[in-house]
């Protein structure tokens, strides 16, 4: 016998049918009893949150976070970590293996995995491709996915030798998991602080040529077709990047891509101030190619919007732009920011939208989230589009302050979160 | 009085406070030329300078304006390990503010951190130099020196030669020298130049400017730079960027060559351009900008707190 909640008037963002319209939910329990035009509320102790002009959706999903656990808890951890994600609408997240040590042994999917069941948030571990993150040796992708890793990265370095990368795309394919590729050629990102371009130059700031990314996703996307590997290109920030994995998907290779709320959000010109907030990888770039991942994801080629949450310490940002780390935190803005900057300001439905951050990414790492019908789990994220905030540094859940959208007007606040039937959030509760 | 209380970059400057700058340099030009040439206009008020990274010329030169006031005048030099910047930098401004000063001169080797510090404080931040952002004191003198000369900038054909990509003091030049209606252009090799380079004039070869330029600007090449060095040889630089007796004879009589100091004898200027304590060439006004740069910054400082 659970608690009963029911979510009335709102509107309903389905991705599943596409469709978003006014209905009802009925929660008892862990589980969605009834999706309605019109449910009453009956007799009883029941909860009403009345959504009437909210958005009502499927608890949203992130699938590429930094949650620093184990080995820079002072950041982030497993816990800290949670709080943030309910506090932004996410109710399953997929984190990075990049802790110290790496996630790249079964023991440590196992620690990942226990950990996260004593918060409120599903959380999946994605393994690292090689041992240490070090881009020399495989790691055991099979005892790994066993152990439960959805998928495999080394994210926040790229695997430079080709051959290796060939080797662990054959291999990813015996045990079907997608491999999250963070793509950088070293030779060209270097000391790169920002995008190489007319800011960079007038800044006085190191240039990353968008070339840094883009051979990597030539090379990886050849390396894809040949090998029939599940890749999936994270944090893309070029034009040229879209068009190519455009081609590709066009020419049958298993190839999926996401974009961060950031990319979407800034662009190059926003570093005039050296906010080393904005400080990012890869970095922010131009205005034109901000506008070519709105374009892809207005025509599909991009699968998922990520927040790729990367806490830092104050006195790793609070300091010289070539000092500072790069990186951003973004679970708390994840859909304020998206919505913001794609529905308000270029006109992309909410349906594409809360696809993008829900289904796209669980159906890319294979797990069960991102939908919303009955029988299934109550996982539900409630969100104000009218209302609007401006997050200030001491506003964030998360242990570590570093969010490149302190000062930034978002609307689209969210008001609740339900994770298994349970309220784990609700705005102004703090 | 200028637009703003801090000079942090060439931007930050108004047309009108270029001119009152300038004008203002004019009239303590004369204090320099005399027996005693210190005036008593900033008694009592004490400047640091702050240098992250070191400089004798640029220190010296604000040391040398200051005391021409008769303002206190403080050096400070703070190493920055590469660790923990941000704390040293926050410590020492807490010491420097502690000592009661009314204006603190920067220096840093990262961009954007004379902005920094400008935020941290209240007092007035001139920016002497970071990374390769702005030098916006070595453009005002750079200007000072071209008007001293041509008293007409407005139209005048500047080159400026050699590592684009590196340079602050060119990145300063050229929004001063286009701010005040001069016609700049850049010579350099593709591997000092950044990826984009729409909406600059560039050349590949001094040749390609010699006959023309009222003003052959030559920035210092560095061989050992941080970073990736690319750029093939002295010997090819010679060839196509350096100045030497052949192409000076073919510049326009009224043109002149400058440069930000120290010159890299025999890269950029050949020794017989040089010269020894001076150069054969009137048209070498090296040392104008360093006289004019204690006129700019005794000017600045004075704008600023008097
Ligand atoms: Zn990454
Ligand atoms: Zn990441």
């Amino acid at each position: 016998m659970g608690s009963k909640i029911l979510i009335s008037n709102g509107s309903l963002a389905d991705p599943e049918t596409g469709r978003f319209c006014r209905k009802d939910i009925y929660i008892e329990g862990r589980l969605i009893k009834d999706i309605a035009d019109k449910i009453e509320a009956g007799s009883g102790d029941i909860k009403i949150i009345d959504a009437r002009g909210m958005i009502v959706m499927p608890g949203l999903v992130d699938m590429h976070v930094h949650l620093r656990d184990p080995g820079f808890e002072e950041e982030e951890t497993i816990e800290s970590g949670a709080e943030a994600a309910l506090a932004g609408g996410i109710t399953s997240m997929a984190c990075m293996p990049n802790t110290s040590p790496a996630i790249d042994s079964p023991h440590l999917v196992k620690y990942v995995i226990e950990k996260a069941d004593s918060t409120d948030c599903s959380i999946y571990p994605v393994a690292a491709m090689t041992k240490g993150i070090a881009g020399k040796e495989i790691t055991e992708m099979g005892l790994l996915s066993e152990e439960g890793a959805v998928a495999f990265s080394d994210d926040g370095r790229c695997v430079s030798d080709a051959r290796l990368m060939f080797e662990i795309m054959r291999y990813s394919v015996q045990f079907g998991k997608p491999l999250v590729l963070h793509e950088e050629e070293y030779s060209f990102s270097g000391y790169g602080l920002m995008h190489e371009g007319k800011f960079s130059t007038r800044l006085g700031l190191e240039g990353i040529s968008r070339l840094s990314d883009d051979i990597i996703i030539q090379r990886d996307i050849m390396l894809a077709g040949k090998t029939g590997a599940r890749i999936h290109i994270t944090h893309v920030s070029t034009s040229a990047a879209v068009d190519m994995i455009r081609r590709a998907k066009k020419n049958g290779v298993p190839v999926t891509c996401d974009v961060t709320s950031h990319h979407l959000f800034f662009n190059d010109s926003f570093l005039e101030g050296f906010n080393t907030n904005l400080k990012v990888k890869p970095p922010l770039r131009s205005r034109d190619d901000q506008m070519a991942l709105i374009e892809g994801v207005k025509d599909g080629t991009i699968d998922a919007i990520i927040s790729d949450h990367a806490p830092h310490l104050d006195t790793e940002k609070n300091t010289t732009f070539r000092a500072a780390e790069f990186g951003t935190i973004g679970l708390e803005t994840l859909f304020a920011s998206s919505y913001t900057k794609l529905c308000r300001d270029n006109g992309v439905g909410i349906d594409k939208l809360v696809r993008l951050l829900t289904l796209g990414p669980s159906s890319i790492i294979g797990i069960n989230a991102g939908k919303i019908s009955r029988g299934k789990s109550a996982d539900i994220t409630v969100a104000d589009p009218g209302a609007d905030f401006t997050p200030a540094a001491d506003s964030f859940r998360s242990r570590s302050k570093n969010s490149a959208f302190i000062g930034q007007k978002l609307y689209g606040k969210i008001k609740y979160t339900v994770k298994k039937g349970k309220i784990v959030y609700e705005s102004g509760s703090n | 009085m200028l637009s703003k209380k801090s000079i942090l970059q060439v931007d930050d400057l108004e047309k009108e406070d270029v001119i009152k700058i300038m004008d203002t340099a004019d009239s303590f030009t004369d204090i320099s030329k005399r027996e005693i040439k210190k005036v008593p206009i900033l008694r009592g008020k004490a400047v640091v300078n702050l240098f992250f990274e070191s400089s004798t010329r640029t220190r010296t030169s604000f040391e040398v304006a200051a005391k021409r006031l008769s303002a206190d005048m403080i050096n400070f030099s703070a190493s920055t390990s590469s660790l923990k910047k941000g704390e040293s930098i926050m410590d020492t401004l807490r010491t420097i503010l502690a000592m009661q000063v009314d204006l603190v001169v920067v220096r840093h080797s990262d961009s954007g951190t004379v902005k920094m510090v400008d935020d941290l404080i209240d007092i007035p931040v001139i920016n002497a130099g970071d990374g390769k952002h702005q030098h916006p004191t070595q453009a005002l003198l750079d200007l000072y020196t071209i008007r001293s000369r041509f008293k007409e900038c407005r139209g005048l054909k500047v080159a400026i030669v050699g590592d684009f990509l590196n340079s602050r003091v060119a990145a300063s030049d050229i929004l001063l020298f286009e701010k005040m209606g001069m016609d700049v252009s850049i010579v350099a090799p593709s591997m000092l130049l950044p990826e984009d380079c729409s909406g600059f004039k560039i050349y590949s070869c001094i040749d390609d400017v010699i006959e023309s330029a009222d003003i052959i600007y030559m920035l210092r090449m560095q061989f050992e730079r941080q970073g990736r060095k690319f750029y093939p040889s002295i010997r090819e630089y010679n060839r196509f960027f350096s100045l030497n007796r052949d192409r000076v004879g073919r510049m326009k009589e009224s043109a002149v060559i400058m440069h930000p100091g120290p010159v890299n004898r025999g890269i950029e200027i050949s020794d017989e351009v040089m010269g020894g304590t001076r150069s054969p060439y009137s048209s070498v006004i090296i040392e104008d900008q360093v006289t004019g740069g204690v006129a700019i910054r005794m000017a600045i400082l004075y704008l600023i707190l008097g």
